[in-house]
């Protein structure tokens, strides 16, 4: 097994090597070349003019400049003995071009003083050659025009080809080395935001440039903004469609199709999206099957594969509309008015099969093992419908939202759970099948109203408000039959029997009005300074109402009719009222000096007070609870953040909160439903409520030179529970198990998250590393049988990843992550252990222009103490070719699961116990894939 | 021809300052328009020139950058015979350095203390203040007016209203401009943006407005309105919108240039005066960014006149800033000028890369320099871009390459602009 792992690495790897050493320009054979521009008319260098540099036997862009502040240019880097072109061009002037070769013997070539005549005003329709690249005020543009690409490229294609931009292989778009942060369609987000929407589907020939220009320009410092790209389309190419249809059927009766298909205009986008399948491909909204049905198609990217890792089999169908209207043509950051509605709609049919074994110490160190086998069918309908309709103007902004989701379903499961005791004897059993149908409908309606500082009024005392409205409103209800038979080995005196009819309803409505009145240092003391601290207001009331009512019966073995349970057929009716109005006092310590370096110092105080009021209202008079609590919540923020200019950007944040956790009916007074045996859950009327502090401390450092950036953050956060409310468990000798609930001191937590990321890009590739480490450790308290103990959990996650592309020709990710599980006992002496091995290879590799060969290999191991290490690898491959004139269409063979190992294992421990098991998964299949991709940008009689 | 030209803008200048101002019914003083000049400037056909063709004289001065001297930027610059005084928004303080960029003295608020120890107040620059012939810096601090010398000594310090205001422009005949002079014997409370006192009596007033214009109505300027006009005893002043370049003397206010901008970078005729875009102004520039709202840094140094436009957009290509020689007509860029060999092939401005002399102009012109300043970030960037020249840095400069780097103090631009 080994030996096949190391083999299909090596495979791959020599693939990459071969491949990478053919297309190596030999570097010892490169040249300078230089020069002068000058406008001899206005007597004049010019500056910022682009100079691009040409093979002039096939007008390959080499590489291009923008002059410098002298008129100069410098190429280094250029091929010698070889016939190059150079060509200059600036807004306003003539295009100069003239044609060189560098000699070989001198490695360098001075074009010297190169004049450049000024465009006449009445030839300016005549453009001799548009450059690569110019500069149009502050804003860099690269003309798409003058980049020669195949017919049928896409925006991301031609990003590839311009020199300077880099797209990495996690998707993250940077251009000279600093980050874009969003990208957009003439000024406006395409489709929801999603980049790859954007750079994956529009064509290369619908576009007329790209615009790179900075968002936030602070003049005081020239190198702080925010890159932001926007795509212009040609002119009649704003409107158009694109979108897939593809089916494929394979081996086992496996299929899958899918349909995205998407209208633009310059004020509206419509999009109309559908999949079904049996591979275990769950889209849950609109966005994720757009973006994974790109004419560029995922590459490397494993989004929407057939997911070998996720349990069950599922066969999801779905279909859905997204609408946006932008009433606004081209909006800006303080004139926005758009509306965006989706409808979403999901059919889905899974099948869970789950074996696992769980084993408990007890407190005298008595050990049992459960083994649990369960198999569910779930048939379910979910809709869900949301809108969204963002309102800006100036210092206004109005944000209202709403959805409305239905899900709809049936779900039959089965479980066999057995107990055994540390001699391996069985001493009881619990088998139960379920079903049940159930409808959960919920609507939310969000509104938020800003009204920020209007700066053309700097004296205004009253610096504006922020109020959010939100509504939930949710309405339940299942009929559910449980039949349940309970069958002790040791005594039979206490086996049971249940044959349960459940027929629940529940509604609730939850209300939140926030309302933060912030800067009100003006409004109470004018202009005073008050050594430059500011307040704010904030106000938070939340008002929950819900309301329960549960029909019970029990079948009458002698009638075999079903009879009405009094115990369990009640109505709860439960209002909270919570209510935190708190004040925050901010002080800030600014430190800077001009193109040199910036530090801010602040602290935020918040004083809250909480009032929490909670009314049960039951049929059961023990149910009838009236509580109230009030807490104070004093939380506290130290934040630092430093900045040198064109160095580093380092930002460090002290946090310290403070939460209050109330018991809720169900853990204060539940009504016990005896069905589940082995879960006996119990309520405790004394229980307190549980209050959580915390600190968290987060670091972070952001790279701001040019080159081969590093950047990092690191977040640590500790805390403690007071009164936190934990399980006492009783567990007797055949696994029945009656929890109550305690309020225990001595709760204690330390998690720490970090990930380092660094890019570095070679001449012609690229490798970037990334690596997240995760480590949670906590001292939990709890009871088991009457004896008290610490449960000690230490967890840890660790994931490095190596993307390497070579040029768009190959695309190699290697990861490798590591988990692990401690969990110990002290009361007990007992202890358990776990730890998942993951490595993961893919590679994208285009063969030629039209065949694509895509491998994916997981090797995983899976280890607990005390039981058999669990190795497996899953193999995916698929090979793509591209047809048609347009490369519209797709044919595509995927094997999956190669290898035929693939599992579901589940490795986890907890409290005083850990499971280890299987579930069942999709196994190995053939599938052949016909796709079809529809698209047209500009109207088609107007096309050229 | 010329004549009947001036004859007509002239009238037609009194009839948009008529209506401009007729709503205020006020006993404002005639500005006499009689000896008006009209210029037709086009930035788009401005010219470049080598340095050395504009200036007679480059001078770098590195200011000494120590522990207690590093500051940001200069916001305020002073010329004595012996030293510079800059002010630094950034620190908040007044440094002293000499001629040579030799760090003095540094005064900032924690160095002043009042009589129960405390510190005092933040102050926002300084004025240079002579008495018994000798230079005195002054501040505005809290309820005091404090006075120092050029050694940062503390001099004296007086109660803000004790002090004899001095603040404001003098002829040499003791006439004094008042920016924002309020008659007191008007009823209404209306104010005039120039007023010409002599010993208390008033000589003439000019340009009335109401108190609350500034509440109603959105004013963007160029910066300071008074420059030097390069003849003794007359000032340039600049008004609001407006595109004129009037003169201040002791005796009256005239009007000195028209100019005359292409279509795309001027505003509508009627721009101040129609309640239409009145509180829309901001609007209006961000929909014409080419537009100038304002021009600034008018200096006539003999036969050229400097000025300075402004507008919304903040392209480093603009020619915002001209030089324009009234005999020949020639009309030069600042963003043109081209180092050379009398400038170490060193930018005399940093125009069109950073934001100094963008945001600022000139910092002074003490009527034989003009002086600007740049970071020694924008310094070092220039020195790697010009290293193939091979410049021959005199020994001040040499030793600021060797000793300091981009993080020091900014270095000031000395120079000598030739006179026609």
């Amino acid at each position: 097994m080994y030996l096949f792992r190391i083999l299909i690495t090596a495979v791959l790897l020599a693939v990459t090597l071969i491949n990478t050493k053919a297309q190596t320009i030999n570097p010892s054979h490169i040249g300078t070349a230089k020069g002068i521009l000058r406008d001899t008319v206005h007597n004049y260098v010019l500056k910022s003019a682009t100079v691009s540099i040409y093979k002039a036997a096939d007008s390959t862009l080499l590489s291009y400049q923008i002059s410098n502040n002298y008129g100069e240019f410098k190429f280094n880097n250029l091929p010698v003995n070889l016939l190059l072109k150079v060509e200059i061009s600036h807004v306003g002037y003539q295009a100069l071009s003239k044609k060189f070769t560098i000699p070989a013997a001198k490695n360098l070539l001075d074009l010297q003083t190169m004049i450049v005549k000024p465009r006449d005003i009445s030839l300016q329709e005549v453009m001799i050659s548009i450059p690569p690249v110019s500069m149009n005020g502050d804003t860099l543009e690269f003309n798409a025009s003058a980049f020669k690409l195949d017919s049928n490229a896409v925006v991301e294609d031609l990003l590839r080809k311009i020199p300077n931009i880099t797209l990495w292989g996690d998707g993250q778009i940077t251009v000279n080395g600093r980050e874009v942060k969003s990208i957009l369609v003439n000024g406006k987000p395409f489709f929801g935001g999603d980049t790859k929407m954007a750079t994956q589907n529009i064509a290369k020939n619908a576009l007329e440039k790209i615009q790179v220009y900075n968002t936030i320009k602070n003049k005081s410092n020239p190198l702080d903004s925010t890159l932001e790209v926007n795509l212009k389309l040609k002119k009649g190419k704003d409107i158009g469609y694109f979108g897939k249809i593809g089916a494929g059927y394979g081996t086992n009766k496996r299929y899958e199709s899918d349909l995205s298909f998407n209208i633009f205009s310059p004020k509206m986008e419509i999009a109309l999206i559908g999949a079904s399948n049996n591979v275990n491909k769950i889209a849950n909204n609109i966005q994720a099957l757009q973006s994974n049905s790109t004419f560029k198609g995922v590459g490397t990217n494993v989004a929407y594969q057939p997911d070998f890792r996720t349990s069950g089999l599922h066969q999801p169908n779905a279909g859905g509309v997204a609408f946006t209207y932008n009433f606004i043509e081209k909006p800006t950051y303080d004139k926005k008015n758009s509306l965006n509605s989706n409808y979403f709609l999901q059919n889905k049919n899974s099948e869970n099969l789950y074996e696992a074994k769980t084993t408990t110490t007890l407190n005298n160190n008595e050990i049992i093992t459960e083994k649990n086998s369960r198999k569910t069918n779930d048939v379910s309908t979910n809709h869900k419908f949301d809108s969204k309709y963002e309102w800006v103007k100036k210092n206004k902004s109005l944000n209202i939202s709403q959805y409305l989701t239905v899900n709809q379903g049936e779900t039959n499961s089965g479980s066999f759970r057995a107990a055994e005791n540390g001699q391996n004897i069985l001493t009881s059993t619990n088998n139960s099948i379920n079903q049940s149908n159930y409808k959960n409908t919920s609507f939310n309606l969000f509104a938020n109203y800003v009204l920020g500082q209007n700066y053309m009024k700097y004296n205004q005392r009253f610096k504006g408000f922020n109020a959010t409205y939100n509504l939930t409103v949710n309405e339940n209800s299942a009929q559910r039959l449980n039949i349940t038979e309970f069958k002790s080995y040791t005594d039979p005196g206490a086996n049971k029997n249940f044959n349960r009819k459940y027929d629940t309803q529940s509604e609730g409505i939850n209300q939140q009005i926030d309302v933060e009145l912030p800067n009100i240092k003006s409004i109470i003391f004018g202009n005073s300074k008050l050594a430059g601290i500011d307040f704010s207001i904030t106000n938070n009331l939340n008002i929950n109402h819900n309301k329960d009512h549960n029909r019970v019966k029990d079948l009458d073995e002698a009638s075999q009719n079903y009879q009405n349970n009094d115990y369990l057929t009640n109505q709860i009716q439960t209002n909270v009222i919570n209510e935190t109005t708190g004040l925050n006092i901010k002080k800030t310590f600014s430190k800077s000096l001009s193109n040199r370096f910036n530090k801010d110092l602040s602290f935020n105080l918040s004083p809250n007070q909480q009032f929490i009021y909670q009314n049960n209202q039951s049929d059961r008079s023990f149910q009838n609870i009236k509580r109230s609590y009030s807490q104070f919540l004093p939380n506290a923020t130290a934040s630092y953040v430093h900045y040198q200019y064109g160095d580093f950007y380092k930002s460090y944040r002290l946090n310290y909160t403070t939460t209050l956790h109330i018991p809720t009916i169900y853990q204060l007074a539940p009504l016990t439903d005896s069905t589940n045996l082995y879960a006996l859950q119990k309520g405790n009327v004394n229980l307190k409520a549980a209050l959580e502090k915390k600190i968290h401390f987060s670091y972070s450092h952001t790279d701001q030179t040019n080159k081969n950036t590093l950047n990092y953050n690191l977040n640590f956060s500790a805390g403690t529970i007071k009164n936190n409310i934990v399980d006492s468990v009783l567990i007797d000798d055949q696994n029945r198990r009656t929890i109550y609930l305690v309020n225990a001191d001595g709760h204690k937590y330390i998690n720490f998250y970090g990930s380092i990321r660094k890019a570095i890009k070679l001449k012609t590739s690229e490798i970037q590393v990334s690596l997240n480490t995760s480590i949670n450790s906590s001292r939990q308290p709890g009871y088991t049988n009457d004896v008290f103990s610490f449960s000690k959990n230490f967890n840890t996650n660790t994931a490095l990843e190596l993307n390497y592309t070579y040029k768009s020709d190959l695309a190699l990710v290697l990861g490798e992550s590591f988990s692990t599980y401690q969990s110990k006992q002290e009361a007990f002496n007992t202890e358990y252990s776990g730890k998942t091995l993951t490595t993961t290879l893919r590679s994208s590799y285009n063969i030629t222009k039209k065949l694509t060969l895509n491998n994916i290999v997981s090797f995983n191991s899976s280890a607990a103490a005390a039981t058999k290490t669990v190795n497996f690898t899953i193999w995916n491959a698929n090979a793509t070719y591209r047809f048609l004139k347009g490369n519209n269409a797709e044919f595509k063979f995927s094997a999956l699961d190669l290898l035929r190992e693939n599992n579901s294992i589940i490795n986890y421990g907890n409290a005083n116990g850990f499971t280890v098991g299987t579930q069942n998964v999709l196994e190995q299949y053939f599938m052949i894939t016909f796709s079809y991709y529809p698209r047209q940008f500009g109207k088609k009689g107007v096309k050229k | 021809m010329k004549l009947s030209l001036n004859l007509k803008t002239a009238l037609c200048t009194f009839f948009i300052y008529v209506s401009f101002y007729s709503p205020i019914i006020a006993q404002s003083s005639k500005i006499d328009s009689s000896a008006m000049v009209t210029l037709r400037l086009d930035p788009g056909s401005a010219r470049g020139a080598a340095v050395s063709q504009v200036f007679e004289e480059v001078s770098f001065i590195p200011l000494e950058t120590t522990k207690e001297s590093l500051f940001g930027s200069i916001s305020q610059l002073e010329v004595t015979e012996k030293c510079f005084i800059v002010y630094d928004y950034d620190t908040k303080s007044i440094l002293i350095f000499s001629k040579a960029g030799k760090f003095k003295a540094k005064i900032n608020s924690s160095n002043i203390k009042d009589e129960k120890g405390k510190e005092a107040q933040s102050f926002w620059g300084f004025s240079l203040k002579q008495e018994n012939h000798e230079d005195f810096i002054q501040i505005n601090s809290g309820k005091y007016s404090i006075y120092f010398d050029l050694n940062g000594k503390l001099a004296k310090k007086v109660q803000s209203k004790d002090d004899k205001p001095d603040n404001g422009l003098k002829f040499a005949d003791k006439t004094q401009i008042v920016e924002g002079y309020l008659d007191k014997k008007d009823k209404d409370s209306i104010y005039y943006q120039v007023g010409l006192v002599k010993d208390s009596n008033e000589v003439a007033k000019y340009l009335p407005y109401k108190a609350d214009r500034f509440k109603n109505d959105q004013f963007y300027s160029g910066g300071n309105p008074f420059y030097d006009s390069g003849i003794a005893d007359e000032l340039f002043f600049l008004n609001y919108y407006e595109y004129n370049i009037f003169k201040v003397t002791p005796k009256k206010m005239l009007l000195a240039y028209r100019i005359i901008f292409p279509a795309i970078n001027s505003l509508p005729a009627d721009f101040a005066a129609n309640p239409v875009y009145k509180n829309k102004r901001q609007e209006y520039f961000e929909k014409y960014p080419k537009a100038f709202y304002a021009i600034s840094n008018t200096y006539k140094i003999g036969d050229q006149l400097f000025l300075k436009m402004h507008n919304w957009d903040h392209s480093k290509e603009n020619k915002n800033a001209l030089i324009y020689n009234l005999k020949t007509t020639a009309l030069i860029s600042v963003n043109g000028i081209e180092p050379d060999s009398s400038s170490f092939f060193l930018p005399v401005t940093d125009l069109g890369f950073y934001y100094d002399f963008s945001n600022r102009g000139f910092l002074k012109y003490d009527k034989k320099y003009f002086y600007t300043s740049y970071s020694s970030l924008a310094m070092f960037a220039f020195k790697e871009q010009s290293a193939d020249k091979k410049p021959k840095y005199n020994a001040l400069m040499s030793n600021y390459f060797k000793t300091e780097n981009r993080k020091s103090n900014p270095v000031i631009i000395q120079l000598k602009p030739k006179q026609d």
